[in-house]
């Protein structure tokens, strides 16, 4: 995601720096069964569209809005899910009232609502959190604008070193 | 033959689509399943119904294990036409197969097959910097999507041809896969391509410098197993970035 909105956006190598980060510290959590970690995807697009789109927020300033973006987007799916049995529900009424249950439509209003809430998720943080960050960035302390750096300079070192750790506790 | 697979394959990629609380895959299960249904049941309507919600009942897996079970699922509710016994056979080899394969899938997928893609992504972008290569972070990338979805998709088309041709002998021919092995092989892969991109990029001096580099990667070594996850370790480095700032020190 990161890499490809960058290209498009025109900047390459910001987008899969980014996607890259954003990649390396959700590694580490794993969709086991029915559990939902942070959506990776939302987080880059996000983060990427901030930074490199009509916002030009610093790479600081995106990564932490875009993992926010990311996690309010897994909140919505998990709440979606709850509401996704009327589906089944629906396909079942419909075999016993001897009729050909739609599951393809079934699937597509799936596929659709979910779209829409991801549609609203990203553009809601763009059109909210982007020129919010634009005003605010620049008046928070410096202090705070170096430790967000430092986060986002560091995220993918993190990650590999938490991968390396997790990948040798497991063997 | 072909065409049903096929179909079968490409509504299989949406199997996640539906996924709920209560009935988890079920929904996409029984859309990719249906044309399977309706081949194998023609004009018994009763009996396609009956099939039908069946297969609306709870069912989850791993995503890339899902294949083998549709297929076997297929050619079992094949055989099942008009005979209520093996169609029960039928059900209860799905939920028993989505169980123990949810397992091993989820090891190999998420926490063998995930990594070693971002490592040879991390990998052959540190390489191509190394050489000079332009938009290494692209290439990169583009091999880490490619070394996870070729195999994820390939295990799909592959479980779902051997289920539809053998029934439920493609169970057991997927119980006897070293998959523990495998396991161990992509996380030493993994280990070793980590290494060897930290070492590529430290004698490049890309990113970061190798002090900063190298100090992250040992905090990630030596924190994450208490801190929770790299999420809150980058938490917990912008803390201490932004201290460092207050002391005087600045990336």
């Amino acid at each position: 995601m990161g890499p490809l909105l960058g290209a498009a956006l025109g900047e390459p190598l910001l987008g899969a720096g980014l996607g890259a980060a954003v990649e390396a510290v959700t590694l580490d959590e794993l969709p086991l069964g029915g559990s939902l970690p942070l959506s990776a995807a939302v987080a880059a697009g996000v983060a990427v569209c901030l930074a490199a789109g009509p916002c030009h927020l610093p790479a600081e300033a995106a990564f932490p809005a875009g993992l926010a973006a990311g996690w309010l987007h897994t909140r919505s799916e998990l709440s979606l899910r709850s509401r996704r049995a009327v589906h089944v529900r629906r396909a079942q009424a419909a075999l016993a009232q001897a009729r050909p249950p739609r599951l393809g439509f079934e699937i597509a209003s799936a596929l659709t609502v979910q779209a829409l809430a991801t549609f609203i998720v990203v553009i809601t943080a763009l059109l909210a959190a982007g020129p919010a960050l634009q005003v605010l960035w620049p008046l928070l302390p410096g202090t705070l604008r170096s430790g967000a750096r430092c986060a986002v300079i560091a995220a993918p070192w993190l990650g590999a070193g938490g991968l390396a750790a997790s990948l040798w506790s497991r063997r | 033959m072909s065409g049903l697979r096929a179909r079968m394959f490409l509504r299989c990629l949406l199997l996640q689509s539906g996924f709920s609380d209560k009935s988890c895959q079920a929904l996409g299960f029984a859309w990719a399943l249906d044309p399977a249904l309706r081949a194998a049941y023609g004009d018994d309507a009763s009996g396609l119904a009956a099939a039908r919600a069946r297969h609306l009942s709870p069912f989850n897996t791993n995503p890339c294990a899902a294949g083998v079970i549709l297929g076997t699922t297929a050619a079992l509710e094949a055989r099942a036409a008009g005979t209520p016994d093996q169609a029960a056979r039928a059900l209860a080899l799905k939920s028993a197969a989505g169980a123990s394969l949810a397992g091993v899938g989820d090891a190999l997928v998420w926490g063998a097959l995930r990594p070693l893609a971002a490592a040879l992504a991390f990998f052959v972008a540190a390489a191509l910097n190394h050489f000079f290569v332009l938009h290494f972070l692209f290439w990169g990338a583009l091999a880490g999507l490619a070394a996870f979805n070729v195999p994820a998709l390939a295990a799909r088309w592959a479980g779902l041809s051997r289920g539809l041709a053998e029934g439920e002998s493609a169970l057991v021919s997927v119980s006897r896969l070293p998959v523990q092995a495998w396991i161990h092989r992509c996380r030493l892969a993994t280990i070793g391509l980590l290494l060897a991109a930290a070492a590529l990029v430290g004698l490049s001096g890309a990113a970061a410098t190798p002090l900063f580099a190298s100090l992250a990667f040992t905090a990630g070594v030596v924190f994450s197993r208490f801190a929770g996850g790299p999420l809150r370790l980058v938490a917990a480095a912008g803390l201490l970035g932004a201290a460092a700032a207050a002391g005087g020190w600045t990336l």
